[in-house]
């Protein structure tokens, strides 16, 4: 139980390339933070900072008001879940649980209970005797988050521990990890690049872009206010439509409500999903007409690309399967509520 | 494996005949001869030879002189071996320490396995010959009656030192190589369990270069077998008093010096047949048991 602390960490590589660009964070006792950017935005790095496999050049990293930067890893009392499991091939499920804590000369029947108890939450009491490579991908992932519960350390810190399962698997590991996580109510740091990921699983997000924070907050206050069009683009799927100024203006596109698009506004962005197909009863703060290019049918729903006047692509969502023709010129809208305007560095304008 | 089809005739014979050629001249034929000499006794002459069946085996096996050569054949092997391979894995996990010029260090490492073995041999003999070599007047000096033309363990000593001088570099390259293998993540997952320095190397580490390690052993004791011949051949001849006399001298003793060819050829038989036994212990056991996925 614990929170951590960064204070203006940076990570500066041999020839003055600076992988984590000043980061500062504060995580509360209990919470779990998903770190998220594209890859090379340096989340790892930060994780992997954290833990103590890569030093810190400058800043400061705090665990439960203990300054680490100078600890080695297993000073820090933290315990991390890595990508490929990085579990020990020639100990058996139970030796691997058990390592961390003869290291740290826990009494036997102290271990055997931690054991007893973390195979029992996991559900691999029966694979306790075998080694690693008699399991499936998904027990030796289950391993690999019982390793780090036995310890019962300050922080979690999670590598992407679901990159390497199936889509199904990794979809029903996430919400274990999610309840497991709750009822230890450890802190925890979780590094992924799938949004989707990371949207069910944190309570804050933290966005990540070239080594430097993008935005904080929630999930919900993330989708519903990106701090910028990056953080825009990342979370949601599909992204969010970013329309130039001139493209909307020059389409005939008009915002109904106001006095048209303050000036300092360079793009306007939209969700596929808060476009609707223009009729009486739709809202029609901001309306235009989009000449169709193509449909997907995804399911439950249907995704339509089509394009502005001047060529730029817009997606939105229909709801069911779509009846719109390729080639078709329709119109649609918006509510004002749900479109997010940028200023020329991508900045959010309220 | 599939059945392959080849639309010339005589093309792939020609292919393959020389390595057919050089397995036949170089290990059928003086293998089979072995084979055949074992059981002759030739006269002192050397104008009949006659059958004797396994009188020569029962011969070898009754003679104390190879009953002490085989006794120190294993005292050279088993200390060259853990010589060899013990100094290679120190220099191994060094040099994986080593952060600027590695390549330059392992490249040098590498060197004394191009040395040819009576060369090797010369050259530790002309470091510690008590007539001239400058490690002996050192070790005199500091009081050591360093002898080893008279004293058998010294001479023991030397020639288990050159040996396993010379396969350090083939044994480090292997080590260095299955360290590289080993996952960085498994090593940080180590030192995130709280495990460092020798507890890490030997709960982790070593385990996982057990492959390795018995593969390096098969070969260092193949190797202290039969190959260090020319090393003992260099500095010792054997001696003193036979105090390395090991099997593979003594066939080439007893055999071409003292020309007791059906003694000799039986000893070579039975070198023969350990040689098999080590290679099938490698291939059957080490292969299956020693290995992790």
């Amino acid at each position: 139980m614990a929170e951590i602390e960064l204070n203006d960490v940076r990570k500066v590589y041999a020839g003055n390339i600076e992988a984590i660009k000043g980061v500062s964070l504060h995580i509360a006792d209990g919470e779990m933070i998903v770190l998220v950017g594209p890859s090379g935005c340096g989340k790892s790095t930060l994780l992997r900072m954290i833990a103590g496999l890569e030093s810190i050049s400058s800043g400061e990293i705090s665990i439960g008001g203990r300054v680490v930067n100078q600890l080695e890893p297993s000073q820090r009392d933290i315990a991390m879940v890595f990508q490929n499991y990085a579990l020990y091939p020639h100990m058996t499920v139970r030796q691997n649980l058990a390592y961390g804590l003869k290291n740290r000369n826990t009494p036997k029947d102290e271990i055997d209970r931690r054991i007893t108890e973390a195979a029992k939450a996991l559900e691999i009491e029966q694979y306790l005797e075998r080694k690693p490579r008699q399991l499936s991908g998904g027990q030796r992932q289950r391993v690999a988050m019982g390793r780090a519960i036995v310890r019962k350390p300050a922080a979690f810190l999670f590598d992407e521990p679901l990159s390497n399962l199936d889509a199904k698997l990794r979809v029903q590991m996430r919400v274990e990890i999610r309840r497991l996580q709750r009822s230890l109510a450890t802190t925890s740091v979780y590094v992924t690049h799938d949004q989707m990921e990371a949207m069910t699983l944190a309570d804050r997000l933290v966005v990540l872009n070239g080594g430097k924070i993008e935005q904080v907050g929630t999930p919900i206050e993330l989708y519903e206010r990106p701090a910028s069009t990056f953080v825009a683009t990342f979370i949601g799927s599909p992204s969010m439509n970013l329309l130039k100024r001139k493209a909307v203006e020059g389409s005939g596109w008009a915002l109904a409500t106001s006095s048209g698009i303050a000036a300092s506004v360079d793009t306007v962005g939209i969700r596929p999903e808060d476009i609707v197909i223009a009729n009486e009863n739709a809202p029609a703060d901001f309306t235009g007409e989009v000449k169709v290019d193509a449909v997907e049918l995804v399911g439950a729903e249907s995704y339509v690309h089509a394009s502005l006047a001047d060529g730029s692509p817009i997606v939105f969502r229909v709801p069911g399967r779509s009846q719109i023709g390729f080639g078709e010129t329709i119109r649609i809208a918006a509510a004002q509520p749900n479109i997010h305007m940028f200023d020329v560095t991508g900045k959010r304008l309220d | 494996m599939q059945n392959v089809v080849f639309p010339n005739k005589i093309l792939p014979y020609l292919l393959v005949a020389p390595q057919i050629i050089l397995t036949v001249i170089f290990f059928f034929w003086p293998a089979s001869q072995a084979l055949y000499q074992s059981a002759m006794r030739e006269d002192p002459f050397g104008l009949r030879s006659t059958f004797v069946g396994f009188a020569n085996f029962t011969a070898i096996f009754n003679d104390p002189n190879y009953l002490h050569s085989l006794q120190v054949t294993v005292v050279f092997s088993v200390a060259t071996a853990v010589l060899a391979m013990g100094t290679a894995l120190l220099l191994a996990t060094a040099a994986d320490l080593v952060v600027r010029g590695r390549g330059f260090y392992r490249t040098f490492m590498i060197i004394p396995y191009a040395v040819a073995p009576a060369v090797a041999g010369m050259l530790w003999l002309f470091m510690f010959n008590p007539a001239m070599g400058t490690f002996a007047y050192l070790l005199r000096r500091n009081g050591v009656m360093w002898d080893p033309l008279l004293d058998g363990n010294q001479a023991m000593l030397l020639v288990v030192v050159a040996a396993a001088w010379k396969q350090i570099s083939y044994n480090f390259l292997f080590f260095v190589a299955g360290l590289q293998a080993i996952p960085k993540s498994l090593l940080e997952a180590a030192s995130i369990d709280g495990a460092r320095g020798s507890r890490r190397f030997w709960t982790i580490i070593f385990p996982l270069l057990a492959p390795t390690t018995f593969f390096l052993l098969v070969v260092n004791t193949v190797y202290a077998f039969f190959d260090t011949f020319g090393i003992i051949h260099a500095v010792t001849g054997g001696g003193p008093a036979k105090a390395t006399e090991t099997l593979v001298y003594k066939v080439y003793n007893d055999g071409f010096v003292n020309l007791n060819l059906g003694s000799s050829a039986a000893q070579s038989v039975v070198l023969m047949v350990i040689v098999i036994g080590l290679t099938a212990f490698q291939f059957r056991f080490v292969e299956k048991k020693v290995h992790y996925g």
